[in-house]
């Protein structure tokens, strides 16, 4: 038995003897309520509780008398339910205004065909079935409002202001609904003060893709959630070689990264955010209109792939079909040219897409997935 | 130590390898959301050379404009916000003007007139933001005459180019013409085009007549009528307008005709001492085959498009349902299951669904079904709908809707399959029981 081994068997010796008449485990006396009780006999509480039911008059008691332990408390009625008694409210004859004579108009009583047309209750606002539909609904613009995404008002240059503003016509969105109101659906709806039942909240959207930046080794390595592999035995412990393991290193990076890089052009530059791959999607999906779809062509699933200028205009020649699914070729023809219509359309202006980053959108391609624009 | 590190980082690397090759490549984004509105198109007044023949462009070019726009899926630029004209239908398009004006398609034609009374129409469809055609031109030759004709069959190649499925508008309907009050109501079969043009009365209205039905090929008509004081059926040969009355047992009702795809059968109901069943006919041999047999009433059979089943309404449940059977009788699969009550159930010609008469909640509804029950979507809501029938191509139904009251009128409304686009055709007056006919060959 070494030293250490007797070191160790004292001390934990010590710390069992200090555990067990040290008093650690010996809890203190929890304190306790005491109350004192008397005993009343049976007449004394015939007693009390004749006096609570029938208490005296509460004018001949100047202080009341503390009750005995164990009494039980008098009811007392609130004096406050008695109800004041309310003032007759003043009533004035009104006389008719000067001017006005006679009886006061008979409502007609109206016929039937007119009976039906007067609501019995204010029915609540109804969905409009606007002709357009779209991922959010807008109202119905002003007359004589440009239609334009975002809504202002007129701004007309003010004679007097220091500041001159530039003038500019009022825009708002085009009216669209979220859905199709059939007319079964407009008028089905009772018309109620409450909402029979709320909109079933839209499902969050998903997360934005990552960005997709080139990770490296280092930044990675934390958030690994996958074992580290255990590093290979060596039989034989070689001495280290600081000369050339840095050479290894860059060996084994330069492999690493070579195979990743061979054949394709890896675009440089910063990814897109996500919230500019966003307004990308949001600016296509406005002018992608599938309202002229066959009901084949909506289950169409079409790829699209485009050049991009760096003045963020698609190449018109460029557009072409690279994939489809869910529909003959000819549904996939008339969903790809629906597609390509909604790319044209609104990268007419050029898309707002960050020129520094031309080499990450130089190649878009896109998938136009109608499944959620189909009649339902 | 130095070897555990440099396996580490080759093993990491290799890891972030997957990550590296997503990067490279063009940039995906998937779009989920578009919007459902009206394509904008133009279609200038076809070119032509003497007054005549620009009459007649100027007509075909307006027919054309309300075939299109009448669908709800194509909104016309108007010809005063035109900037450019087409002057040449050889010429090239300038298609950055049609691009100012946010016109999507371009419809460019011209018209000939070639001999006393025949017509050459040439016109192509353009793709104006792809600065391309959608397709070869084509060219239509008929007569004079038959312009509006030519009008419908252009805009259906248009609608077809465009949305992919066929058109509608060169078809008939046949329908039940009505004129006087609701108590002494004159009723004759009338055939006109399918936007209310051409209209051609078949009958006097010297009989009731109820439920014209048309043959797959539209040569022929079915119907209901009470020349003999009860119900019997006919059969309407449109081009002559002869007709002839189908056979049937003494002391029976029959009614309710339709053809089957074939145009040799007839389904129909006939009632006999209270009970109404199901029959088929042959058209030409006149012999009957009974196709139900229950204490219930069944009626409104309606072919699906193959020919092999029959759906139709039956009350063997307590209240009026859809039920579905094989073509020469059967057990019958009950589809409506809703509350209310079902009837006149047609079968669209593409075969997926089943349009039909609801009557719920003291209204009356014109609704779609697929053929097994599902999906049930009601598309219309008023005092009285009833009796639905499918455009050739699925896509727009038309029925009857009457008005409320001692003056109140049949009128005769068409309605797109997505609920949208509910209007009224027009007719000279009362109209009822439409049977929309195939595209015109």
């Amino acid at each position: 038995m070494d030293t250490g081994q007797i070191i160790s068997g004292t001390g934990h010796l010590a710390l069992i003897g200090w555990a067990l008449f040290g008093g650690s485990f010996q809890s203190a006396p929890e304190p306790f309520e005491v109350i004192q009780a008397t005993t009343v006999s049976e007449s004394e509480f015939a007693a009390i509780m004749d006096r609570a039911e029938t208490p005296e008059a509460v004018a001949n008691v100047d202080t009341p008398e503390p009750p005995a332990e164990g009494q039980t408390a008098p009811q007392v009625t609130p004096e406050a339910e008695t109800a004041p008694e309310a003032a007759p409210p003043r009533v004035e004859e009104s006389t008719p205004p000067e001017g006005v004579e006679g009886a006061p108009p008979s409502m007609q009583v109206p016929s039937e065909d007119m009976a039906v047309m007067v609501p019995e209750v204010s029915p609540r606002p109804q969905p409009r079935p606007a002709p357009r539909v779209a991922p959010e609904a807008a109202p119905e613009p002003e007359p004589d409002t440009r239609v334009d995404d975002v809504t202002q008002p007129e701004v007309t240059p003010d004679e007097g202001a220091e500041t001159a503003e530039e003038p500019s016509e009022a825009t708002a969105p085009e009216e669209a609904a979220r859905e199709i109101v059939t007319e079964a659906e407009e008028t089905d709806a009772p018309a109620q003060a409450a909402p029979p039942a709320s909109v079933r909240p839209r499902t969050r959207p998903d997360r934005p893709d990552p960005p997709q930046e080139a990770p490296t080794a280092t930044a990675e390595a934390p958030s690994e959630p996958e074992p580290e592999p255990a590093p290979e035995p060596e039989p034989e412990p070689e001495p280290p070689q600081p000369a050339s393991d840095r050479a290894a290193i860059d060996d084994a990076l330069a492999a690493a990264l070579g195979e990743a890089q061979q054949g394709t052009e890896r675009p440089s530059g910063p990814p897109l955010t996500g919230g500019e791959r966003d307004a990308l999607r949001v600016a296509v999906q406005r002018c992608w209109n599938v309202g002229s779809l066959s009901s084949e062509a909506l289950r169409t699933t079409v790829e699209v792939a485009v050049s991009m200028t760096r003045e963020g205009r698609p190449d018109i020649g460029s557009i072409r079909l690279v994939g489809s699914s869910g529909g003959s070729d000819a549904a996939a023809k008339q969903a790809y040219e629906a597609a390509r219509r909604a790319i044209i359309r609104c990268g007419t202006d050029g898309f707002d897409l960050p020129v520094e980053k031309y080499d990450q959108w130089r190649e878009i391609e896109m998938t136009f997935n109608p499944e959620s624009m189909r009649i339902r | 130590m130095m070897r555990t590190m440099i396996s580490l980082l080759a093993v990491l690397t290799l890891w972030a390898l997957p990550a590296l090759a997503q990067d490279s490549g063009p940039l995906r984004i998937e779009i989920t959301e578009g919007v459902i509105e009206p394509m904008p198109y133009a279609v200038p007044d076809f070119v032509a050379e003497s007054g005549a023949e620009r009459d007649m462009a100027r007509n075909l070019s307006r027919v054309i404009a309300a075939d299109l726009s009448g669908t709800g899926l194509f909104r016309e630029i108007p010809q005063d916000a035109h900037i450019s004209r087409i002057t040449s239908f050889q010429s090239p398009v300038q298609y950055a003007d049609w691009r100012a004006v946010n016109a999507q398609a371009l419809i460019t034609g011209t018209v000939r007139f070639d001999g006393s009374d025949r017509m050459v129409v040439q016109f192509r469809i353009h793709d104006v933001f792809a600065g391309q055609e959608l397709g070869d031109g084509l060219q239509f030759v008929g007569t004079r005459d038959g312009w509006r004709r030519i009008a419908h069959k252009v805009a259906d190649v248009v609608y077809s180019r465009i949305t992919g499925e066929d058109g509608y508008f060169d078809s008939r309907v046949v329908f039940v013409a009505e004129s006087g009050p609701k108590d002494d109501r004159a009723k004759r079969l009338a055939i006109m085009d399918y936007d209310g043009a051409n209209l051609r009365y078949l009958t006097d209205s010297s009989n009731i007549v109820l439920a014209p039905r048309f043959s797959a090929t539209g040569d022929r008509v079915l119907y209901t009528s009470y020349e003999m004081g009860f119900p019997r059926i006919y059969v309407l040969d449109v081009a002559n307008v002869g007709r002839r009355v189908l056979p049937t047992l003494d002391g029976t009702m029959s009614f309710a005709p339709r053809f089957a795809p074939d145009g040799r059968t007839v389904a129909y109901s006939l009632s006999q001492g209270g009970n109404t069943d199901l029959y088929r006919m042959n058209i030409d041999g006149g012999q009957s085959t009974r196709l139900t047999s229950a204490p219930s009433i069944e009626t409104a059979p309606s072919y699906s498009p193959d020919g092999r089943r029959i759906v139709f309404e039956s009350d063997r449940s307590g209240t009026p349902q859809l039920y579905i059977m094989p073509a020469g009788g059967g057990e019958a699969t009950r589809i409506s299951f809703g509350q209310g009550r079902y009837g006149t159930p047609v079968w669209s010609p593409r075969g997926d669904l089943i349009a039909f008469t609801k009557q719920s909640g003291g209204r009356f509804h014109i609704g779609v079904m697929r053929t097994d029950g599902s999906e049930e979507r009601l598309l219309t809501a008023s005092f009285l709908d009833e009796g639905p029938t499918w455009a050739p191509n699925g896509r727009v139904i038309m029925f009857t809707r009457e008005s409320r009251g001692a003056q109140g009128q049949s009128r005769i409304y068409s309605v797109d399959i997505s609920g949208r686009n509910l209007k009224q055709v027009e007719t000279p007056g009362g109209a009822s029981d439409p049977s929309w006919g195939p595209l015109q060959q």
